[in-house]
């Protein structure tokens, strides 16, 4: 089965649009989510990525991500909770425990943790969409121009990974075709036979490189995407898309917006020494613009 | 059967969590902790003084949060203004928030700093460009002898290093006071000293500087939090208080005396009753009570006056 997270090729504006355009995109929205930490702009950062990756298609991997996300905002609440000895509401006291100390569980604490814990599961969602909707040809191919050798090893990685990963479910398999009498296959053995096998075929890919002439300079930008750039659907023949306009815009204007507000006091939280959280209209303004950039993958005819 | 061992292990864990002091809520009250606020080495008030009964999961921190308006950084565990009294930089120096407990300076954050009743608590805001450390002060007299410190009473060991009747004197106050004075080891001589005793040193300051602990002092407050210095030998000894920036402000002649606080690394902290002579150490002996030491770094005098030290 294909993680949730593979790239999906789909008529949608955001596959369409060009790696830039789609990074700035979500980007931005990952920005805001470090750049604050009220829980009123994090919550609407996570709400604009759930809305664009629905619109785009990509509504598995918003599920998958949000789960993920949320196993992971866990384990980040409760460490918090159990490390941080600050704030000045102790709901319970834990007595000394080994490595940590006194431990006192604070409302102080909670609150942080789980504003950690919200910030990891937002920016979960927007990585989840990226992955699912940005090619990832398209954005090796984009960065080949400015760091060639990196561009070639992350394609390779992104190769050869799931390459080896299937040899692996092969030789599971081929294992217990063995019949129920056959010793079970050891991990080691699995994965000296991986090895051995990856070894094959990365001296099989560099030859192959070598052949096609990777050792050689790279060809100039324009060249490049001459060659590798053919007209698809809603992209011009340079490798924009008619939709990178609305991305570029939607990134810069919560970009900027969140910087300004921020400047304004829109960030209104503090968990310590007690929990403050101050809602004020530059607050509730970004969150709403936010929220409406998750409009931007929007298509009337999907 | 499998539900019932589940309700033992669970019953089990329960008492072993109760056996082990955990509970709900911040716990029951240990006792009463007094806080003072002050700005600029103690020179004035910025909250009046008071009393606050404290829990067991108590800290400096929390007590400070409940009676004073504050701002905390990095964490909630860094105070960055207290009554909107902000940590700053001006004119090329920084001004922070220190917290001294039983007059010491503490070596974990407040947050971290667990309270057990009965201590003296003191934040002083003030320019830390010429000391970031001052290690112990004698602002919080009765404290250290009364209660120790980091939650550990101290016995007092008097040192008399050629200190004469100063140094009896200084053993009656310390034990009027509460303090659990050692026993006197002869005169002019230095006490067998318990492991972690605080140490009084009490004599004038030609004997005093061999000390390792005081001798800090001749190199300066960066080194001892003492700002105070000695000048000449003999009759021509002179003490200099020194300003906030670390340099010479005032100076006393004969009959001057000092109090002042200091630590070495880990040690306990060293209480210096000296003088450039012996009226001095007699002088700065008659200093040891609250009203002449409260919210001082340290303290001087000349002729029967005082002076808080730093200079300002």
């Amino acid at each position: 089965m294909r993680s949730a997270f593979a790239y999906t090729p789909r008529r949608g504006a955001l596959q369409a649009a060009s790696p830039g355009a789609a990074v700035v995109y979500l980007g931005a929205l990952v920005a805001v989510a470090f750049l604050y930490s009220t829980p009123l702009v994090l919550i609407a950062v996570g709400a604009a990525g759930t809305l664009a990756g629905y619109l785009a298609g990509a509504g598995r991997a918003v599920r998958a991500a949000l789960w993920l996300g949320l196993a992971i905002a866990l384990p980040i609440v409760v460490v918090n909770a159990l490390v941080v000895d600050r704030g000045a509401t102790v709901l319970a006291r834990l007595g000394e425990w080994p490595l940590f100390g006194q431990v006192n569980v604070t409302a102080e604490a909670i609150a942080d943790g789980a504003v950690f814990g919200l910030r990891a599961v937002v920016v979960m969602i927007a990585f989840g969409v990226y992955s699912a909707c940005v090619d990832p040809d398209r954005v090796l191919r984009a960065l080949r121009p400015i760091a060639g050798r990196s561009a070639l090893t992350a394609t390779l990685v992104s190769r050869l990974v799931p390459v080896t990963a299937a040899d692996a479910g092969r030789l599971r398999d081929a294992g217990r075709l063995r019949g129920p009498a056959a010793a079970p296959l050891g991990r080691a053995a699995l994965l000296r036979r991986l090895l051995a096998g990856s070894l094959d075929r990365a001296v099989d890919a560099a030859a192959t490189l070598e052949l096609r002439g990777y050792s050689l300079e790279p060809p100039r930008p324009r060249q490049l995407v001459e060659r590798f750039s053919p007209p698809r659907w809603g992209k011009s023949f340079n490798g924009a898309s008619r939709f990178d306009g609305r991305f570029y815009a939607a990134g810069g204007i919560v970009l900027v917006s969140a910087v300004v507000a921020k400047s304004l006091g829109a960030d209104g939280f503090d968990a310590y020494p007690t929990i403050e959280l101050g809602i004020e209209p530059a607050t509730l303004a970004l969150s709403a613009l936010i929220v409406l950039a998750g409009l931007a993958p929007w298509r009337r005819h999907a | 059967m499998r539900c019932r061992s589940m309700a033992v292990a669970i019953a089990l864990f329960a008492a072993a969590l109760a056996t082990a002091g955990c509970g709900l809520g911040p716990g029951e009250d240990v006792g009463e902790v007094s806080l003072t606020v002050t700005r600029d080495y103690g020179a004035e008030p910025v909250l009046a003084p008071l009393a606050d009964e404290v829990s067991e999961s108590d800290t400096v921190m929390r007590v400070l949060e409940r009676d004073a308006e504050i701002a905390t950084r990095y964490g909630g565990g860094f105070v960055q203004s207290i009554d909107g009294l902000e940590a700053d930089e001006r004119f090329g120096r920084s001004f922070d928030w220190f917290f001294y407990v039983d007059g010491v300076e503490s070596t974990v954050g407040a947050a971290d700093y667990p309270l057990h009743g009965g201590e003296a608590i003191w934040w002083d805001y003030r320019d830390w460009s010429a000391a970031m450390r001052v290690p112990a002060v004698v602002g919080s007299w009765p404290e250290p002898f009364l209660h120790g410190y980091d939650g550990r009473r101290r016995s007092v060991a008097v040192e008399c290093l050629g200190g004469g009747a100063a140094c009896g004197a200084v053993r009656g106050t310390l034990a009027r006071a509460g303090a659990d004075v050692e026993p006197e080891s002869g005169v002019d001589a230095v006490s067998n000293s318990a492991q972690g005793a605080i140490r009084v040193l009490v004599g004038p300051w030609a004997q005093l500087r061999r000390d390792s602990a005081a001798a800090q002092i001749e190199n300066g407050p960066q080194a001892s939090g003492v700002f105070a210095d000695f000048e000449g030998n003999g009759a021509g000894a002179r003490l200099v208080g020194l300003g906030v920036d670390g340099k010479p402000a005032l100076t006393f002649g004969p009959g001057a005396g000092l109090v002042a606080a200091t630590r070495r690394y880990d040690a306990p902290p060293t209480w210096l009753v000296t003088g450039v002579d012996q009226a001095g150490v007699e002088a700065a002996a008659g200093l040891l009570d609250r009203a002449d030491l409260r919210d001082r770094y340290a303290v001087a005098t000349e002729g029967g006056e005082e002076t808080p030290l730093p200079v300002r």
